[in-house]
């Protein structure tokens, strides 16, 4: 169901650096965010960028339609030849990609100096 | 018996579809029609024919002046041959003038005699397989009706109980083998609140059934509009007494509760007074009035009171209070409330059945339909209850309202100082099994609540989360794989019930015709832990 009851509590942050689109996301990963998810990864993917980081460290809340939205952009992802990473993730989110098995199919670091840093040493 | 028989004159032998052929006449004579003789019951002609076993009796001769010698005569019977079986008149033959107008000799009355004496068993034999014959069609009707009647009672009695965070609720029904009138339903409102009816139709059989069924649909339908119980019975009363047959009335008890605040509302339309139990001891819930279908324009006293936790109400038919020990001793009120005021491990209902099998011994043959009805407030920590209600609320089905019952259940459950990894994950089961109750069970209707109640049981923490589901099922229907799903071979979606399973220690459905509630638990110590670090 699309759902526009309630204001989207999300926010968005996305940037360019050393050719990885990185996309801060502050606020609640919900079936609210999706708009806002896919507007900032065609954002930083703009130009072909090979690699998006989605940091996670201003996470309040996700859900399983959070989830499935990640689904959805690793799908994407796959299509366009890029890879994704994730970083920020609290240990509690951290157990859940484990469970999900979402951390074998996206990259994780602690922080987005250790994940830059993990993709210029290539 | 012997005298109700429709006795035939027989003025000439002929065939009859009852006695076997006689042998006929070498010439074609003219045929005198039978003439069907009624001899009434109590006439002295019955005790004379008896009297005279297998004699042949010339009726003009007969001393004897009676209805029934008079319709002899009438219908021109010269002979009259009672066929005496083992003492008992079971026929007679009746003979008019011979075709040659002569009278009849002595070897005729002789011949006629030893027919009479040889006719008599094989006749009554003929009688008493006629007899059977109808009498095993009377049983058969019987049971039929029985059957049909079960049938009726089964099909419109709830399949289910109401499942609600919260309560425990617990029906049985066993009808007697004559099947009689008990009934019981639970009526969901929108709001949450439950309607539950005890009734028993007087009469039993088919009859009852079919009053059974009108009753409880008028009660539904009008507990839909008018929703109190005393104008609800008020109403299905003045219904109901123009839809009765007479002399056939039903009591019914119509208690209505708000499962979020265990308030409860309830009218008495003539039938057994429920018992409530209270830590104070066993108490009525009195409310008066006359049964339904008697007299129109009836008024119902309606009563309130507030269920606390850990208390519970019995509703019961008569079948229970009057059934009998094998000295005819009564089980009776009395001995009930005492029962229920006795400590009891798990459900009264089954406590109940076993102390009622004590009373009436193994070889009761069940008098009338024992029903019980059990609506249980789950208990707050009393001492032996082992079960704490820390809260119980009610959120509208609203978008992002999981959020609030997630940070809501944390905020209850502070003071026992989960770890933060355990908590957390607490927060996600409940998120996602508030979130199913609301799209799925409640299709975000703002009307329809989601109701959480967090408890403490022993060692173990739950959260039950109440939808009004329908009986339908949460749309998961596979485990959610990751590599299908990006294959595209599963839809990105369908996290929600795996997550719940794997961010708590148990999860327990259970449904009923309306609800559906999703029970949550986290083992507190530390022996019971499930992986929170795998």
């Amino acid at each position: 169901m699309s759902v526009s009851a309630s204001q989207p509590n999300i926010q968005m942050h996305v940037r360019q650096e050393d050719g990885v689109g990185v996309i801060a996301i502050q606020g609640e990963m919900t079936g609210f965010a999706e708009e806002a998810l896919m507007n900032a990864y065609n954002e930083a993917s703009d130009g072909a960028c090979p690699v998006v980081l989605l940091d996670f460290s201003g996470l309040e809340y996700m859900n399983s339609t959070g989830i499935g939205l990640l689904v959805t952009l690793l799908i994407r992802a796959q299509r366009q030849s890029q890879r994704l990473l994730a970083c920020g993730l609290s240990e509690h989110y951290r157990q859940i990609f484990d469970l999900t098995r979402l951390n074998e199919a996206i990259g994780l670091y602690d922080s987005q100096a250790e994940a830059l840093a993990a993709v210029a040493a290539g | 018996m012997t005298t109700r028989a429709l006795w035939r004159n027989r003025s000439r032998p002929q065939e009859t579809p009852d006695t076997p052929p006689v042998k006929p006449p070498v010439a074609p004579a003219p045929v005198a029609p039978v003439v069907p003789l009624d001899i009434p019951a109590g006439d002295p002609l019955l005790a004379h024919l008896q009297a005279n076993q297998s004699g042949v009796i010339d009726v003009e001769r007969l001393a004897l002046d009676s209805p029934g010698v008079r319709a002899l005569r009438a219908a021109g019977v010269r002979l009259a041959l009672p066929l005496v079986s083992q003492g008992e008149l079971v026929g007679l033959i009746n003979l008019g003038q011979r075709l040659s107008e002569q009278d009849y000799s002595s070897d005729d009355r002789r011949l006629l005699g030893n027919l009479a004496t040889q006719a008599a068993p094989a006749v009554r034999v003929a009688q008493l397989v006629r007899q059977q014959q109808l009498e095993a069609l009377e049983r058969q009707r019987i049971e039929q009706e029985l059957r049909v009647a079960r049938l009726i009672q089964q099909f419109l009695l709830p399949k289910e109980v109401p499942a609600v965070a919260g309560w425990e609720v617990a029906a049985y029904y066993q009808p007697a083998r004559a099947v009689g009138g008990d009934f019981y339903d639970f009526i969901h409102f929108p709001d949450g609140r439950i309607g539950f009816v005890i009734g028993d139709v007087t009469d039993k059989g088919v009859p009852a059934a079919l009053v059974m069924a009108t009753t409880r649909t008028l009660l539904r339908t009008t507990a839909e509009q008018l929703v109190a119980p005393g104008a609800v019975l008020e109403r299905t009363n003045n219904l109901l007494v123009e839809n009765i047959p007479p002399k056939m009335f039903v009591t019914c008890l119509y208690a209505l509760l708000d499962p979020a605040s265990g308030h409860l509302t309830f009218a008495n339309a003539g039938h057994d007074v429920p018992y409530r139990r209270t830590a104070e001891g066993v108490v009525e819930l009195r409310a008066r009035g006359m049964p339904l279908g008697l007299l129109p324009g009836m008024q119902y006293e309606q009563h309130e009171t507030t269920l606390r936790p850990g208390e519970c109400v019995l509703l019961y038919s008569d079948g229970l209070v009057e059934a009998h020990s094998p000295t005819r001793e009564m089980f009776g009120f009395p001995r009930l409330q005492a029962l229920m005021a006795e400590p009891t491990d798990g459900n009264l209902v089954p406590f109940l059945l076993d102390r009622l099998r004590d009373f009436t011994g193994p070889a009761w043959e069940q008098e009338d339909d024992v029903t019980m009805v059990l609506l249980s407030a789950h208990g707050d920590g009393g001492p032996g209850d082992g079960r704490e209600v820390l809260a119980r609320f009610e959120l509208p089905s609203r978008p992002g309202n999981e959020r609030r019952a997630m940070e809501q259940v944390a905020e209850v459950v502070a003071p026992l100082g989960l770890p933060q990894i355990k908590l957390d994950r607490l927060k996600t089961a409940v998120a996602e099994a508030t979130m199913n109750g609301m799209e799925h069970g409640n299709k975000y209707d703002e009307a329809i609540p989601v109701l959480i109640e967090v408890a403490r049981e022993g060692d173990d923490l739950t959260v039950s989360i109440t939808d009004r589901g329908l009986k339908q099922p949460i749309p998961e229907a596979e485990p959610p794989d990751l590599t299908a799903k990006l294959a595209g071979q599963q839809s990105p979606r369908g996290w929600g019930l795996f997550l719940i399973q794997n961010m708590v220690d148990e999860m327990h459905v259970t449904t009923d015709d309306v609800h559906h509630t999703v029970k949550l638990v986290v083992h507190l110590i530390a022996g019971g832990q499930r992986g929170s670090t795998e």
